[in-house]
């Protein structure tokens, strides 16, 4: 009988599909989920700072106000401006949506948790982050409208800019691990955060990290959404679940990068104290632990800093984190190769 | 020519006059209660006081002191101010603080002089002083506890109205302004006693409370109440006209006008044509204005030119009856009248102005008036020879109803046989008028619009030609007349063309069907059941009489609604401002004429106002130069004919309602039923 | 030294650490909002906010239509009809005020003299239409009724300044 559910889920088209789909669920509705109760914590982080008490009318606490919001885009008109290019008007929403769930096929969450365990993780991810900036683009197109133009045209030239940053981050990290899947990424930190990366590559991590800001448009680089200036940038023509979405990948993907952080700096799934009773908690926890810490201070940061020029935005993208991180790569392969501790694999 | 320094300045004022006046040709401000320069000089405020050397070492009354050569005048001493101060404290004493619930408040002279010269809190911690309102009339409203005793009503109502009925009694704090027995005024002049009042004493009472004075706006317009054109400033508040004030011209009100004009605008509000009616079984209903252009130009198909008539209103602008006299033309119609009553005048310019003006009375050494009761037709005509009385050395007489002219006047007969013997030197008053220097004579319409109207006016011109009363130098030949409307309806010439019916043979045509279509310009003091069964088109403002006979009502404006060239008696052109819109889907006139003419196919060739204007002077010269007489022509006129018998009399039998609006005005039966119970009384 | 002082600042961030301590600081602190609809912040006495038509105790209206708060008012709001009341005295047959236009500068309470316009305490006045905001005599009278209590010790605490 078991044998033949095994059979049926493993070899059979439609039993795969079936898992396929359980497994895309599994992982997108806590994301939604997350994703809605991000807002609210958002909320909650900078009315603390501000002093303020931030959402509690809506349910215990405030806590069903990310439903209230959610509820009030779904029920609200979709506008399509008249002069706006509808077909693309409304794919581009959908466009950065998409690729903000997507990404998440190869992230590991715990030993084995993954939906892809694939060895080019790191290069889809890569990929499917640039695929992003299309969302942005054609919605600034499509709205035909100043604003929404001049937004889209920043964001690109933004994310295009950090994530040259990024990308030679993942390669000193690529250069310890010796490995492009993520899950061989975690098992390279096991033991300890004293063998986490985000100690022996701490400028390498606040690059990161700084760079995870200005590609998710976060404070202080949220100038394509500069309200005073473009009126909310490039999603300012959409309303309702096409703003939803817009909304939604945009928090999907700081959550994303912030399990890529924890994937390549913090040891992923991995307990902070490799013995008991640390190791008794289940490594999705700690993940998720992680996650949350690094989505606070993305929040802490919207609290604390103001936003960035857009001209020293692109200094410190090519001018400060480009030669830096270009320096540490080959400053890392230096010392992987003369300390002798080229990983082997 | 006395040289006088006024705070330092030296100038050169006429002799005679007071300080005051003085101080005022050297621009210099000085505050008064009692003072008026058309009132005698009363100097019981205290107001006016300055400094003058040489003299007594105290303050002086400035409008009781005659200037002197070589006086010095110092006007802003501390001496000065200090008394002023106390003099205005004195005045606050037992003045109410009730400013807010006063209508004066905001126009009151007391106000504007307590910022100048009053305390800002008060010493005087007794009662105030209380004195019980008086009953006035329906036009002044009073609040005896706001008098200051400036005497100034007492003073107009005692020389200019000259009905001696308001007084004062007791003195110092007890004086009270009274009637001594509690009576409506009986003048026709009251309204002006609210605008003499400093203080807020005697206000208007059917304007009581409606508005602030800030919250109007300011029209300087002309009154068509009566044939005197008085200068009016309509004062407005949104759509709805608010009160009427006069305006200064000493050349034809001076500083008065009649109550008529003052608060017959209450009718502007009432019995309104605000859309098109048109006919239809019987009734009247309501039509859009195509309709009714339908409806006439259905009538007028194919009717011949002499089967038309039109009659102009007695209140009607020039520019509409231009309007109605070259659609009449282009019609072929010469059937055409403005005088509604008929009275025959229709000789060159002279023979119908009142060619000395009104400002030629004051110069008048003898005055006959011949069929006319000015205190009804023109009441502020009538102050003015009241004044011309007083200032002494004139003769007056009248040939014609026997009336209380507030100023004496021998009567020297009833009716044109009187008349005759006069021009004849049968009787005394010939050599007066003939001795005098500017011999007056003032013909009315009561003498004009009976059967033997043309041969009384022959006898008139007899007469003052006789007395050699035209001359180069004065033309003392004055008709008088009672509506507002009738001499730019003769300088307009609309009057019956050649063959063409005067406003009794229209009448006659529609009862014996001779004339199919009469146009009603705002006429409506004709007989309108001798319209018989003629098709009749009025246009008005007014749902009077012409409208309830109509076959078709076009909606046109009263005079605050439309600019308007009108011409008063002396044959003064004066415009008249537009102070607000005409209501509903009513129009101005002239443009309601030149859209009917041009849906006939008869287009009148002017497009603009300034067009018709241009039209009404290529028409006749007189229009061009505004605000001045134009000299009348002389020459022979009237017809020399038999007379009856008939006395003289007045064509206004009741001066409260003589027009659509004044008839349609509850202020003005107020006023009618006051008048009764006050004649009743005596 | 100081140069290497900057250098070594700038790239340790400590600029950047001070500025996010400080926020953290701030998070723990005590939070300052009033929980608005549970809890109110206190008014003062001249506190200006819905309008209100007062009376004197024995039920007479204090208006005497003198028309000086239609006169102050800088923004037009206000618009009065007046006439005599039966008993000759002089009353407002219209008292409007567009709640819209109104500016809550209080020369109208100021303008009165006799007390009768007041910018009451009450600020929770919103409606869910426009017209609602359009009072008139009998909702600004109303409004006198309902708060005259408040009004009137108002008025009272702040008489000595006035």
């Amino acid at each position: 009988m078991s044998a033949d559910l095994i059979q049926f889920f493993t070899v059979n088209w439609l039993g795969q599909l079936i898992v396929i789909v359980a497994q895309c669920l599994a992982v997108t509705v806590p994301l939604l989920v997350s994703v809605a109760y991000m807002t609210y914590v958002d909320r909650k982080v900078w009315a603390s700072i501000q002093l303020r008490r931030g959402p509690n009318v809506v349910g215990p606490f405030g806590l069903l106000q990310p439903f209230a919001d959610g509820l009030k885009l779904v029920l609200k008109e979709t506008i399509v401006p008249s002069s706006a290019n509808a077909v693309l008007f409304i794919i581009a929403p959908m466009i950065a949506f998409m690729t903000a769930l997507v990404a998440w096929a190869v992230v590991p969450f715990d030993d084995g948790w993954v939906i892809a365990d694939i060895n080019v993780g790191i290069l889809y991810l890569f990929a499917i982050s640039s695929l992003g900036v299309y969302g942005i683009i054609i919605a600034g197109w499509a709205s035909n409208s100043k604003y929404a133009f001049l937004g889209a045209l920043r964001s690109a030239a933004q994310m295009v800019s950090y994530e040259v940053s990024i990308g030679f981050v993942l390669i000193t990290v690529l250069l310890c691990v010796g490995s492009l899947n993520l899950s061989d990424v975690v098992m390279a930190q096991s033991g300890g955060f004293w063998h986490w990366f985000f100690l022996p590559l701490l400028p390498m991590f606040v690059i990161f990290f700084v760079s995870a800001l200005a590609e998710t448009n976060r404070t202080p680089f949220d100038l394509p959404m500069s309200e005073a200036e473009l009126v909310a940038g490039f999603h300012t023509e959409y309303s309702a679940m096409t703003f939803g979405l817009f909304f939604l990948g945009e928090y999907a993907n700081m959550i994303l990068l912030s399990a890529l952080g924890a994937v390549l700096f913090l040891g992923g799934w991995m307990s902070p104290i490799p013995y008991a009773p640390f190791t008794y908690v289940p490594g999705v926890v700690w993940f998720a632990l992680k996650i949350a810490f690094l989505l606070f201070v993305f929040s802490w940061t919207k609290g604390t800093l103001p936003r960035y020029r857009y001209d020293q935005l692109m200094r410190l993208g090519w001018k400060v984190f480009l030669p830096v991180s270009l320096g540490w790569v080959v400053l890392t392969a230096a010392v992987l190769q003369f300390g002798g501790w080229v990983p082997k694999s | 020519m006395p040289k006088v320094t006024i705070d330092g300045v030296e100038i050169e004022v006429p002799a005679g006059i007071t300080v005051l006046q003085a101080c005022e040709l050297a621009g210099v401000e000085i505050p008064r209660f009692c003072y008026h320069e058309r009132l005698s000089i009363a100097g019981n405020c205290r107001m006016c006081l300055v400094e003058v050397k040489p003299g007594p070492p105290k303050p002086q009354a400035s409008c009781a002191l005659p200037v002197a050569d070589k006086q010095e005048i110092f006007t802003q001493t501390p001496t000065v101010k200090k008394a002023r101060n106390g003099v205005m404290e004195f005045l606050l004493i037992n003045h109410p603080l009730d400013c807010p619930i006063c209508d004066q408040g905001g126009e009151c002279d007391l106000q504007d002089q307590a910022m100048g010269y009053g305390f800002d809190r008060s010493r005087f911690h007794e009662n105030k002083r209380s004195v019980p309102d008086k009953e006035l009339g329906p036009l002044v409203k009073t609040s005896m506890n706001r008098c200051i005793h400036c005497t100034r009503c007492i003073r107009f109502a005692t020389e200019v109205a000259g009905v001696e009925e308001l007084g004062a009694t007791g003195r110092g704090e007890s004086m009270e302004v009274t009637t001594y027995v509690e009576h409506a005024l009986s003048t026709e002049l009251s309204g002006n006693l609210v605008d003499l009042c400093p203080v807020g004493a005697l206000t208007s009472k059917p304007y009581a409370f409606e508005a602030r004075s800030w919250e109007l706006s300011k029209t300087e317009s002309v009154d068509v109440m009566d044939g005197l054109g008085s200068n009016i400033r309509i004062d407005t508040r949104g759509a709805q006209v608010m009160r009427v004030l006069p305006r200064l011209n000493d050349d034809v009100n001076e500083e008065w006008i009649s109550d008529k004009t003052r608060h017959a605008l209450d009718g502007l509000r009432h019995q309104r044509l605000d859309r098109p009616y048109v006919r239809r079984g019987g009734k009247l209903v309501e039509a859009t204005w195509d309709q009714a252009f339908a409806a006439i130009e259905a009538k007028l198909k194919g009717l011949d030119g002499t089967k038309v008539a039109a009659i102009a209103g007695d209140q009607c602008d020039a520019e509409s009856m231009l309007a109605l006299k070259d659609l009449m033309t282009a019609l072929g119609s010469p059937n055409i009248d403005c005088r509604q009553d008929g009275a025959k005048l229709d000789g060159p310019r002279g023979s119908y102005i009142f060619n000395p003006g009104v400002r030629g009375i004051d110069s008048a050494d003898a005055i006959l008036l011949i069929g006319t009761n000015p205190r009804w037709e023109s009441p502020v005509l009538n102050a003015r020879l009241r004044k011309r009385y007083l200032s002494g050395h004139c003769a007056i007489a009248s040939v014609g109803p026997a009336v209380d002219h507030t100023y004496p006047v021998e009567r020297l007969g009833a009716g044109p046989a009187t008349l005759r013997d006069l021009a004849d030197g049968k009787l005394g008053f010939f050599e007066k008028l003939k001795a005098a220097k500017h011999p007056l004579i003032v013909v009315g319409m009561g003498a004009l619009v009976r059967e033997d109207g043309a041969a009384v006016l022959a006898l008139a011109r007899d007469l003052a030609e006789k007395l050699n009363a035209v001359r180069a130098d004065w033309n003392g030949f004055a008709v008088l007349h009672t509506t507002a409307a009738r001499v730019a309806g003769l300088d307009l010439g609309l009057v019956p063309g050649e063959g063409g019916r005067d406003v009794e043979g229209i009448l006659a045509g529609c009862e014996k069907r001779e004339i199919e279509l009469v146009y009603l310009l705002a006429a409506d003091e004709i007989d309108t059941k001798r319209l018989g069964k003629a098709f009749v088109v009025y246009q008005g403002h007014h749902g009077d009489a012409g409208a309830h006979r109509a076959d078709v009502v076009l909606p046109g404006a009263a005079y605050t609604e439309k600019p308007g060239t009108y011409v008063n008696t002396e044959g003064r052109v004066q415009l008249g401002q537009r102070a607000g819109y005409p209501p509903g889907d009513a129009r101005e006139d002239w443009a309601i004429l030149r859209a009917l003419s041009e849906r006939l196919g008869k287009t009148l060739p002017y497009d603009s106002l300034d067009q018709v204007r241009a039209r009404l002077v290529a028409v006749n010269k007189s229009f061009a130069a505004l605000d001045q007489q134009a000299a009348g022509t002389w020459g022979i006129f009237g017809k020399t004919g038999a007379l009856t018998d008939a006395p003289f009399a007045s064509p206004i039998a009741n001066f409260y309602m003589t027009c659509p609006i004044s008839r349609a005005s509850k202020t003005m039966a107020e006023c009618m039923a006051s008048r009764a119970h006050l004649m009743a009384a005596e | 030294m100081a140069s290497l002082d900057r250098t070594a600042r700038a790239f340790l961030l400590t600029e950047l650490v001070s500025g996010f301590a400080l926020t953290l600081k701030y998070m723990f602190k005590p939070k300052v909002t009033v929980n608005y609809p549970h809890e109110k912040g206190p008014l003062s006495p001249r506190f200006r906010g819905e309008h209100a038509l007062r009376r004197y105790p024995n039920g007479e209206e204090r208006c005497i239509a003198c028309k000086l708060c239609e006169a102050i008012c800088p923004a037009q709001a206000i618009t009065i009809e007046a006439e005599p009341r039966d008993d000759g005295s002089r009353r407002t047959t219209r008292y409007d005020i567009d709640m819209t236009k109104c500016i809550y500068c209080g020369f109208c309470q100021e303008a009165c003299p006799v007390d009768a316009i007041v910018e009451g305490p009450n600020f929770e006045f919103s409606t869910e239409t426009r017209e609602e905001l359009m009072y008139n005599k009998d909702k600004l009278l109303a409004n006198g009724d309902r708060w005259e209590s408040l009004i009137a010790a108002n008025l009272h605490a702040d008489a000595a300044y006035r």
